[in-house]
């Protein structure tokens, strides 16, 4: 009898794990852990119409901004009741969406991350219809929509061209950054380096002064191992990522992720490693490690995205170290073309009526009105979206005394308007994206051949974006 | 190819039917037949005969026959339990129902289903139905999403594989004939005779090289084939080191902490609180305990004894050691939990009795002891695994995300990172069918040696 029930008990927690895993894992792919608190704001009446957004932010600063300008919005438009959800990922946001819509419940409004952007225009629900919906094609000429006067022709042109496909501008942007290198000054400065290096080479000499002094830090300088500093440095040097334009004259077909610029690059980032310049925290997109380091002064030297800027800014005063922003470092060996945009915008959900497209529509464009963009770029440091919260920002005088905070906008309006500083729209570009870092990561901490590493990451992702296009390339 | 193959079952299926059942009448031979046949046929027919295309390489070929064979030998095998019952041979139902039946109830045969039906529907929707659609996804390539789905037959699984397919029917053969050599010369041996210590030996040896003969079979990447062996191996390494260490770490604190102290339930109670911690939060605290800019850890060693620790999320071995200190942290209080409770019903005639023939504390341990405890070993053995196996992708996607480079991405780690990650969903449905044979099948194999050695103690 104790037999057979310790041998019942074990089979049960076997099968039971077993099957639940095999089945979870793969067949039913929901976002777990995503949805996490509904804020209705303002008051909901039976008249009311109820229009969800799904953000895919979950901190404080960020979702606190968007339930907040929801709550002004349903105040100024008592007819409706914008619903923020928050997910905990870009991801989460995307399978949610994804799903909803096969279920017949999407939501209005949602926030996807530039890297989506092919998938958020491949996305079909169950009987092959497109989920989203042309922004533009929405809006249809209007130039105000319920009172709220649109917003969409004075978006900045590096977003308005990343996001413009096929001739239509698809999402109205919302967060959008670029890549800076952020400097501790006071380590800098006790180097004798006066300026913070503006080329990869300069970077390294910095370095060099740096670490050779009395009390250097840990390690001279961090980034991210993130594909979309790689992404970055090929825009910089007029590389593409993608056939076809970067996919933006056809559908990309084939990546080239060991093309010279990505070799020069990766090569450059172990050159630093292996002089101990370069510190690997050792994870991959690791944000917080990175900024971690740069707080702690374990190293100099930051490349971080320009959404943390004043944010840094804010706790290095704190700290007590001197802080200054500056273009990301280029490759001095080939001529500057552009770096791209990063960050996400809010996509239409096709199909709902117009009473309530309008109160969306409405609703984007009061999110992005000069004042609330401008208090958006305040608040974080992402780019103002618009020309109009720039000149409004001008106007106060907010970048006599904030300089910093206007580096990121200036380097996207030095960017030769190129396909290769637009950035690449790809299928898959998520699992791509993480070839590319895995394969930076085996290179850096396993001490491979860039090129041939290089080559055979290429093989895959080329692989990956086939059996996208086979499966969505019509 | 399909006919070739049944009119080899329906042969073999009476065979079959000669050599496992006794006496068996004509018609016995042709259900045997009959029923072979159905088995082998089955896959085949489901997948349209996909393995036996024209474009598909020898190795499809034989993932088709494989599949033939074990459709007609899971066929044999359930009808040799129907024909058993049939003769009377096993009991029909289980103790419990005996027991009903001596107390002269009398039940309708629905009785038992309708009392059943709650648990078999949820059973049915939430464990079998992804179960089976498990093993069709898994012969899919498609996405979240997608539009449409593209049958690549057993592309899934072969792309796992070395591509030489002598190579990959012979490792699995050599491992499979010096398993069973091993068994038949340890059973034909003398006990106490040299010949039988050696068999003893070798009987282990056998055993591990069944998991040589995988290693040798999984694809070390390259020629679009895709890099299983190196997930294979971190799963072993971690897999091992999570349930040796939280097994023997469990009974030795269990061991310690059954002593008669004072606040000993106290104390107890305290050592099984890990057991209560999410594998997340798991990986979160040793994070916080090592991480080299942030860590504590770090942090003490450095300032207290100028020690520099390097960063272990950048060496293969710290990675995988540190996945390991912290899963097998995690359960070693349900394991202490049950070596407590095991303890308790050790007999302490046998300990007294050893004690007076002067066994040292050593020899009380692991000649009464440790066979006492054998069933409780056996049933935290198959749960440990099932833990090692399935629950650990938390704790590494919090310490490590499987760095450095893919060196402590265990085979779950793999199947979430493609299938869920990746929206890859044929591939990931793959693997996880790969890992649910895996566990059932170190399961068997559990039950087969370790359940000979296990004992009850003659209840």
């Amino acid at each position: 009898m104790k037999y057979r029930l310790l041998t019942l008990l074990a089979v049960i927690a076997l099968v039971a794990a077993a099957c639940s895993s095999s089945g979870d894992d793969a067949t039913t792919t929901t976002a777990a852990g995503g949805s996490t608190d509904t804020t209705v704001a303002g008051g909901s009446s039976a008249d009311t119409i109820d229009i969800d957004f799904w953000v895919a932010f979950s901190d404080e600063k960020r979702l606190g901004y968007a339930q907040d300008r929801a709550a002004e919005f349903n105040g100024a438009h008592p007819d409706y009741n914008i619903r923020v959800t928050s997910f905990a990922s870009y991801n989460d946001v995307f399978d949610a969406a994804v799903l909803a819509v096969d279920s017949s419940r999407p939501p209005a409004l949602i926030h996807f991350f530039e890297a989506a952007t092919r998938e958020a225009l491949d996305a079909v629900d169950g009987d092959g219809n497109k989920i989203f919906k042309s922004v533009t094609d929405a809006i249809a000429g209007r130039t105000e929509i319920l009172g709220e006067p649109v917003v969409l022709d004075s978006v900045v042109s590096a977003a308005r061209d990343y996001y413009t496909v096929d001739g239509s501008f698809y999402s109205m942007p919302w967060n959008t950054s670029s890549t800076v290198l952020l400097s501790n000054m006071s380590i800098l400065e006790a180097a004798g380096v006066t300026e913070p290096p503006a080329t990869w080479g300069e970077v390294t000499a910095a370095c060099e002064k740096i670490m050779a002094m009395d009390g250097a830090p840990a390690g001279c300088i961090s980034w991210p191992n993130h594909s979309w500093h790689a992404e970055q440095a090929l825009g910089q040097q007029g590389e593409l990522l993608a056939n076809n334009d970067n996919g933006r004259t056809a559908r990309a077909t084939e990546v080239f992720i060991d093309s010279p610029g990505m070799v020069a690059y990766v090569s450059w980032m172990k050159d630093l490693t292996d002089a101990g310049y370069y510190t690997y925290t050792g994870l991959q997109r690791d944000w917080g490690g990175v900024d971690t380091l740069f707080l702690a002064e374990d190293i100099a030297m930051q490349i971080d995205s320009s959404s943390d800027t004043l944010i840094h800014q804010a706790e290095a005063a704190d700290l007590g170290f001197d802080f200054k922003a500056s273009f990301m470092p280029r490759n001095e060996d080939v001529d500057y073309v552009g770096n791209l945009i990063g960050g996400a915008t809010i996509w239409m959900v096709d199909g709902m009526d117009q009473v309530t497209e309008d109160g969306a529509l409405a609703f984007m464009n009061f999110f992005s009105n000069p004042e609330n963009a401008a208090a958006w770029h305040q608040l974080t440091g992402y780019v103002p979206i618009t020309d109009d919260a720039v000149d409004l920002l001008n106007s106060e005088g907010w970048y006599d005394d904030e300089p910093n905070a206007k580096v990121a906008s200036d380097q996207l309006a030095a960017a030769q308007n190129t396909p290769a500083s637009l950035g690449a729209l790809i299928g898959n570009f998520v699992g791509i994206r993480d070839v590319i870092t895995l394969a930076i990561e085996d290179i850096l901490v396993n001490d491979l051949d860039v090129a041939e590493r290089l080559g055979q990451a290429n093989e895959e992702a080329n692989k990956s974006l086939q059996e996208y296009e086979a499966l969505f390339g019509g | 190819m399909l006919i070739v193959g049944l009119v080899i079952a329906a042969l073999v299926g009476p065979l079959w039917v000669w050599r496992n059942i006794e006496d068996p009448s004509v018609q016995r031979y042709g259900i045997g037949s009959a029923v072979a046949v159905l088995g082998a046929a089955v896959t085949p027919i489901a997948m349209g005969q996909c393995g036996f295309a024209e474009n598909t390489s020898s190795v499809d070929h034989l993932f088709a026959w494989g599949l033939m064979v074990g459709g007609g030998w899971f066929a044999l095998a359930i009808m040799k339990a129907v024909f058993d019952r049939v003769d009377g041979k096993t009991q029909a139902g289980s103790s419990m129902a005996g027991e009903i039946r001596t107390r002269g109830f009398r039940l309708g045969w629905w009785v038992p289903w309708v009392l059943l039906s709650p648990t078999l529907i949820i059973l049915i929707v939430f464990l079998y139905v992804p179960a089976v659609s498990t093993f069709t996804l898994a012969t899919k390539l498609t996405r979240l999403g997608a539009p449409k789905s593209i049958d690549v037959c057993f592309g899934n699984f072969t792309e796992l594989l070395i591509t030489n397919p002598f190579q990959l029917v012979a490792y699995p053969l050599i491992a499979i004939a010096l398993v069973y050599g091993a068994n038949y010369w340890s059973n034909h041996s003398t006990p106490g005779s040299t010949s039988r210590r050696f068999a003893d030996i070798a009987t282990p040896i056998a055993a591990l090289s069944v998991f040589v003969a995988l290693y040798a079979i999984f694809s070390p990447g390259g020629g679009g084939q895709v890099a299983y062996r190196p997930v294979y191996v971190t799963t072993i390494i971690i897999s091992v080191g999570i349930v040796a260490t939280g097994m023997i770490g469990g009974l030795a604190i269990a061991y310690l902490a059954f002593r008669q102290i004072g606040g000993g339930g106290v104390y107890r109670t305290l050592l099984i609180w890990p057991y209560a911690i999410s594998p997340a939060v798991a990986g979160l605290l040793f994070f916080m305990i090592f991480d080299p800019s942030a860590g504590i850890f770090t942090y003490t060693m450095d300032n207290l004894f100028g020690v520099q620790v390097p960063n272990y999320r950048e060496s293969a071995i710290l990675a995988q050691l540190s996945i390991i200190l912290a899963s097998s942290w995690k359960i070693i209080g349900y394991n202490i939990l049950f070596y407590l409770a095991g303890l308790q019903t050790v007999s302490t005639d046998q300990i007294e009795a050893a004690l007076l023939d002067g066994a040292s504390a050593w020899q009380r341990f692991t000649k009464i002891v440790l066979p006492a405890l054998s069933p409780i070993t056996f049933f935290l053995l198959v749960t440990n695994l099932t833990y090692a196996f399935f629950e650990v992708y938390a704790t590494i996607d919090f310490m490590t995300k499987g760095a450095p480079a893919g060196k402590t991405s265990v085979a779950i780690y793999e199947i979430i990172r493609i299938g869920v990650n990746n929206g890859d969903l044929g591939r990931g449905a793959a693997q996880s069918v790969l890992l649910f044979l895996a566990v059932i099948g170190i399961t068997l194999w559990q039950f087969k040696t370790s359940g000979e050695r296990v004992s009850y103690g003659g209840s």
